[in-house]
C-alpha cells in the first residue's frame, strides 16, 4: 500500500490519499494494540487512594463586567492576568485581591491572555485576530507601550510565550498556530495541520524544549517541533471538540478537555490513550484541564459551572469544586502548585487551596 | 483559509452532545412506569395543582439513577431546569431547584431547546400581545416583558397586524381546552420564554458560546480538505507508522513513578511547610522559596538531586551547580549551555550576532572557553554556522548537556554535594542540636562540601551508582530504603528537638536563625511558634501521602542512640 502510493505521487488525488490514510490509521491502530498490555488503573493499583482532598475558595476577584474567559498567572505566583468578555484585561494580585491595571481592548470577547516568563509583559487577543503585548510598568497607563504582534485571519483563541519575553505562540480560529517574533512582529513559524479551529496550546515541560501541543474542534491533539513547524504526533478519540491541552508534568503525555464531557490522558511514547475520565454524571463538556504540579490529580471546569478534581493515575474521581454560579471557562494551577485558579461566565475568579 | 461550509439556518448542526443526553435523563424520568419521577396532581392548600413532582423526588431518583451524592443531583438538577427541561411552578422568576416539597412540572417536549430553531422575536411578540388579551391578573405582563412588548412593536410594525392576529386566533383556540390542560399549556409556554427570554440580570444558559463560529457553524465546521492537508495527513500517518513506540505498561509504570516521587513536592497533596500562603496569609514559604535564595530549603535541595533538570530549573539550583563547576574549572559547559539557551529565545534581531559571539567564545579554534566537543558534532556546528539561526548550536548543546553535564557534572557535584544534600535530613530526623553546624552558610555552598571528605568519596564512585554512594555514606540506618523512599522521606515529622533549640536560639543569636535553616527550614514560623505546627502533618489533610513512618522512627531510634558519634560521621563540616 505505502509503496504504492509512493511510486505515484503524481496521481495523489484527495480521494486516494484519503483511503490511503484510512488504511494506515487501521494498521497503525493495530500496531497501537499490540503493545496494549496494561490499563493505568492497574498499574497505579499500588498507590493510595487520594479520598479526601481539603481544597476551599480562598479568593474571589471580582471586577469584571462580564464573562472571564481566560486567565494566567505570572510567575511570581500571586498575580494573575485575566481577560473577558467585555473587552477588560485585568492584572490581580489575587493574593490581595487588588486590581493593579485594567485595560480595555479594542475588542470584546478577549479570548486569550498570557504572562511573560519575566512577569513584565502581558499579551492578549480575541475577536480583533491580533495578540497584543502590553509592557507592564507600575508608573504610566499601560496601554501607551501596547504593541501588537502577529494577526491571524480569524480569532486568536490562546497563546502563550514559550520560554522567552520575546517570542508568542498563538493558536487561533483560521485552524493553524504560529510563533511571532515579539519585536519585530515577524511571523518565525506557522503550523499547518488542523482542519478547524485551534482552541488551546500548551508548551512542553523542558527549558530546552521545542515541542507544543494543540487542540481543536476537528477532534484532533497534535503535537508539534516548533523548529520545523512539523506535526510530530497525533492523537484521536474525542467526539467532539477538544477544548483544553495540558502537558504532564513529566512531559511525556497531555491531558485534555473536551465538549464530550470526558477528560483524556495520551501518553507520547506508548503513542496513544492511556486514560479517560468521565462519569455518567458528567453531562457537560470541559472547557480548562490543569495538572497538581506532580501530576497526580487534573483538573478540570465544565459547562455545569463545576470543578471536578481527578486522581490521574487511579482514573477516579477525587472531589467536586462548588462555587462558581456559570460556566468554569478557565483554571490553571500556580506556578508552584500552591493554589488553583478558575475564572468563569459569572463575572468572577477565584482562588483555591 | 476556506470558508466554513455553513448549513445555513440549521440551528442544529452545532448541537452539543451535552443536549442528547440531558434529553435521556428527562425522558428516563418522566416514564413514570419504569421507575421516573412521580407525577401527580398535587394538593396545595385548597387548590389542586396538575402534573407537578416535588423537588425532593428529583432529586433523589437522580441520586439513584446516576450512583452520585445529594449535592451532584442537586447541581444536575438546577442545569436541567436552567436548560429548560423542567420548571419550578410556583416561581416563574427564578430557576432553581430545592431539595424540598416545592413543586416542579416538566416540560412540553416541543419546548426542548435544540428542538426548534431559536425563537424569533415575531413568536415573542404574538406570545406577549397574546397575554395582554387574557386575564390581566393571571397573564399580566412583568415591567421587562411590558418594555420588550413595546420595543417590539415599534421594531415590528409592518407586522404588527398580522402578529395582532395570531394572538387572537391562539386565544381563541386556547378556550376549547380543558381547564387542567390549558393550566399546563400556558406554564409551559411562559417557562419556555423565561428560558429563552430572560429577565434582565438573569443568566440564560443558552446564550451563545465565546466563539463565534462555535454558535452558528455547527458540527459542519471543519473546513474544507485540501490536497494539501491530505498529503500532510498521510505523511504523519507514515511517519507514525515507522515510529517506536514503548509498550503500554513501560509508560505508564514511568507515569506512575514519576508521580509518586513528586507527590512529596506537590502543596495541594502534600501540605507545604510551614504553611500554604494562600491557606495561612504567612508568606513565609514563598520567602523561603524565592527564586533565588542564599540558603535553600532542604526540601528544594532534595529536589535537585532528583534530576539535573530539576537543578538546573531552579535559579537557585543553576547557581549552586555553575559555581560547583567554576570550582571544577569546567564551567565553560554550563555556560555554553546558558548561552544557547538564550540565543534559542533571543529576539529575531539579536540571532545573528548571538551566534558569532556563542562561536567566538566557545567553539571556534583557540576560543577563550573552548567547549570540549567531538569531531561530528564540530563538524554539525560548522555546517549550521553556514546559516546561522537560534537553532545553530542545537547539536552541540545537546552534546554538552548529555554527555558532559549530565553523564559527569551532574553526578559527581550531586555526590560532593550528597555531604550538603544529605545531611539536612538527618539533621531533621536525628542529630542531636550540638551536632548542628555552627555556620550553615558554608554547608549551604558547594564549596567547603568539596574538600576533604568529598575527594575521597568521589573516588570510589563509578557513573550510576550514585544512590547506593549516598545510601553507604548513611550506613545501615538507611540502607533499606530505596531510592524513591529516599527522595519521600519525611522532612520535618520529627523536629521537636531542633524546634527548640531554633527558638531558643533565635534570641542569642537572631541573624543565625534563618540561615540555620539549612538544615531545617522553618524559619521566622519557627520561633514564633516552635512546636506544633511542624511537628505533625497538617492534621487536615489525610490525604498527605507521607511515607510510613517506620524508617523514620527506626532512624530516631538510632539516630538517639548513638546520635552524636553518626553525625559526626556524616557530617564532615564538623571538623571544620
Amino acid at each position: 500500500m505505502e509503496n504504492e502510493s509512493k511510486d505515484c505521487p503524481v496521481l495523489d488525488t484527495i480521494e486516494s490519499l484519503t483511503k490511503e490514510a484510512e488504511s494506515l490509521k487501521k494498521k497503525l491502530e493495530d500496531e497501537r494494540l499490540k503493545l496494549n498490555d496494561v490499563t493505568l488503573a492497574t498499574v497505579a493499583e499500588r498507590l493510595d487512594i487520594i479520598n479526601y482532598m481539603n481544597i476551599k475558595p480562598r479568593r474571589t476577584l471580582k471586577g469584571h463586567q462580564a464573562k472571564v474567559l481566560c486567565s494566567d498567572w505570572s510567575p511570581d505566583k500571586r498575580h494573575i492576568v485575566s481577560s473577558s468578555q467585555d473587552g477588560k484585561m485585568i492584572i490581580w494580585d489575587a493574593f490581595t485581591t487588588n486590581k493593579e491595571h485594567a485595560v480595555t481592548m479594542p475588542t470584546t470577547w478577549v479570548m486569550a491572555c498570557a504572562y511573560a516568563p519575566s512577569g513584565n509583559l502581558v499579551a492578549c487577543g480575541g475577536l480583533d485576530n491580533k495578540v497584543t503585548v502590553y509592557p507592564l510598568s507600575l508608573d504610566e497607563d499601560v496601554t501607551l507601550k501596547k504593541k501588537t504582534v502577529g494577526t491571524h485571519t480569524s480569532y486568536m483563541s490562546c497563546c502563550l510565550f514559550p520560554n522567552s519575553d520575546q517570542q508568542i505562540l498563538t493558536g487561533s480560529g483560521d485552524s493553524t498556530c504560529a510563533l511571532w517574533d515579539v519585536e519585530s512582529g515577524q511571523l518565525l513559524q506557522s503550523f499547518h495541520g488542523h482542519s478547524a479551529d485551534v482552541m488551546a496550546i500548551d508548551l512542553a515541560p523542558s527549558e530546552t524544549g521545542n515541542t507544543f501541543v494543540s487542540g481543536s474542534c476537528d477532534k484532533m491533539v497534535l503535537i508539534w517541533d516548533m523548529r520545523s513547524g512539523q506535526c510530530v504526533q497525533s492523537f484521536e478519540g474525542h467526539e467532539s471538540d477538544v477544548n483544553s491541552v495540558k502537558f504532564h508534568p513529566s512531559g511525556d503525555a497531555v491531558a485534555t478537555g473536551s465538549d464530550d464531557a470526558t477528560c483524556r490522558l495520551f501518553d507520547l511514547r506508548a503513542d496513544k490513550e492511556i486514560a479517560i475520565y468521565s462519569k455518567e454524571s458528567i453531562i457537560f463538556g470541559a472547557n480548562s484541564v490543569d495538572f497538581s504540579v506532580s501530576g497526580r490529580l487534573l483538573f478540570a471546569g465544565y459547562n455545569d459551572y463545576t470543578v471536578n478534581v481527578w486522581d490521574t493515575l487511579k482514573c477516579v474521581r477525587v472531589c467536586l469544586l462548588y462555587g462558581h454560579e456559570n460556566r468554569v471557562s478557565c483554571l490553571q494551577v500556580s506556578p508552584d502548585g500552591t493554589a488553583l485558579s478558575t475564572g468563569s461566565w459569572d463575572y468572577t475568579l477565584r482562588v483555591w487551596a | 483559509m476556506e470558508p466554513p461550509e455553513h448549513h445555513r439556518g440549521d440551528h442544529r448542526c452545532h448541537r452539543p452532545s451535552a443536549f442528547d443526553k440531558m434529553e435521556g435523563l428527562v425522558r428516563e424520568m418522566q416514564d413514570t412506569e419504569h421507575g421516573g419521577v412521580p407525577v401527580r396532581s398535587q394538593k396545595l392548600f385548597l387548590t389542586s395543582i396538575p402534573a407537578a413532582f416535588m423537588g425532593y423526588d428529583l432529586i433523589e431518583w437522580l441520586m439513584e439513577r446516576l450512583g452520585i451524592e445529594e449535592s451532584e443531583a442537586l447541581n444536575i438538577a438546577n442545569q436541567l431546569c436552567q436548560y429548560g427541561y423542567f420548571f419550578p411552578i410556583s416561581d416563574s422568576k427564578n430557576l432553581v431547584v430545592k431539595d424540598d416539597s416545592s413543586l416542579y412540572r416538566f416540560q412540553n417536549p416541543y419546548y426542548w431547546p435544540w428542538q426548534n430553531r431559536s425563537p424569533d422575536n415575531v413568536e415573542y411578540a404574538i406570545y406577549l400581545a397574546k397575554r395582554t388579551l387574557r386575564n390581566k391578573q393571571r397573564h399580566g405582563l412583568e415591567e421587562y416583558e411590558l418594555e420588550s412588548l413595546s420595543n417590539l412593536k415599534k421594531n415590528l410594525a409592518n407586522k404588527w397586524d398580522f402578529i395582532m392576529i395570531q394572538a387572537e386566533e391562539q386565544v381563541k383556540a386556547s378556550k376549547g381546552l380543558k381547564k387542567a390542560d390549558k393550566l399546563v399549556a400556558d406554564s409551559q409556554e411562559r417557562a419556555y420564554w423565561r428560558v429563552h427570554r430572560p429577565p434582565p440580570g438573569m443568566v440564560g444558559s443558552l446564550e451563545p458560546c465565546p466563539v463565534p463560529t462555535r454558535s452558528w457553524n455547527g458540527g459542519c465546521r471543519t473546513r474544507k480538505r485540501t490536497i494539501e492537508d491530505c498529503r500532510r495527513e498521510v505523511e504523519l500517518l507514515r511517519n507514525s507508522l515507522s515510529k517506536t513506540r514503548v509498550k503500554v505498561s513501560q509508560a505508564l509504570e514511568s507515569m506512575v513513578q514519576h508521580v509518586e516521587i513528586y507527590m512529596e513536592y506537590d502543596p495541594l497533596i502534600t501540605p507545604t511547610q510551614p504553611s500554604n500562603p494562600w491557606v495561612s496569609e504567612d508568606l513565609t514559604y514563598w520567602q523561603l522559596n524565592s527564586p533565588l535564595v542564599d540558603v535553600p530549603t532542604e526540601k528544594r535541595v532534595r529536589r535537585w538531586a532528583l534530576s539535573m533538570e530539576e537543578l538546573v530549573s531552579d535559579p537557585t539550583g543553576l547557581q549552586e551547580f555553575t559555581n560547583y563547576l567554576r570550582k571544577e574549572y569546567s564551567h565553560e559547559n554550563i555556560r555554553f549551555w546558558m548561552a544557547v539557551n538564550d540565543l534559542r529565545r533571543s529576539a529575531q534581531s539579536q540571532i545573528a550576532w548571538k551566534v558569532q559571539d556563542i562561536f567566538e567564545e566557545f567553539l571556534a579554534p583557540g576560543a577563550p572557553c573552548e567547549i570540549n566537543i567531538d569531531g561530528k558534532t564540530m563538524e554539525k556546528v560548522h555546517q549550521e554556522m553556514k546559516t546561522p539561526n537560534r537553532f545553530t548550536f542545537d547539536a552541540a548543546q545537546e552534546h554538552v548537556y548529555t554527555l558532559l553535564l549530565k553523564k559527569d557534572c551532574y553526578p559527581s557535584c550531586r555526590n560532593l554535594s550528597a555531604v550538603h544534600w544529605e545531611p539536612p535530613r538527618r539533621a531533621s530526623f536525628s542529630v542531636p542540636a550540638t551536632t548542628l553546624p555552627t555556620d550553615p552558610r558554608k554547608i549551604a555552598s558547594f564549596e567547603d562540601a568539596s574538600a576533604a571528605s568529598t575527594g575521597a568519596r568521589r573516588a570510589d564512585v563509578d557513573d550510576g551508582a550514585v544512590e547506593e554512594e549516598i545510601e553507604a555514606s548513611r550506613g545501615s540506618v538507611s540502607g533499606p530504603l530505596s531510592p524513591a523512599n529516599t527522595s519521600g522521606a519525611p522532612t520535618i515529622s520529627v523536629s521537636s528537638v531542633t524546634d527548640d533549640r531554633l527558638a531558643g536560639k533565635a534570641d542569642d543569636a537572631p541573624t543565625e536563625a534563618t540561615a540555620d535553616d539549612t538544615c531545617q527550614k522553618p524559619v521566622e514560623g519557627m520561633s514564633k511558634k516552635p512546636m506544633a505546627p511542624l511537628a505533625e502533618p497538617d492534621a487536615e489533610s489525610p490525604c498527605s501521602e507521607q511515607p510510613p513512618s517506620e524508617p523514620g522512627d527506626e532512624l530516631l531510634r538510632e539516630g538517639d542512640a548513638e546520635g552524636e558519634a553518626k553525625s559526626n560521621d556524616v557530617c564532615p563540616w564538623e571538623d571544620e
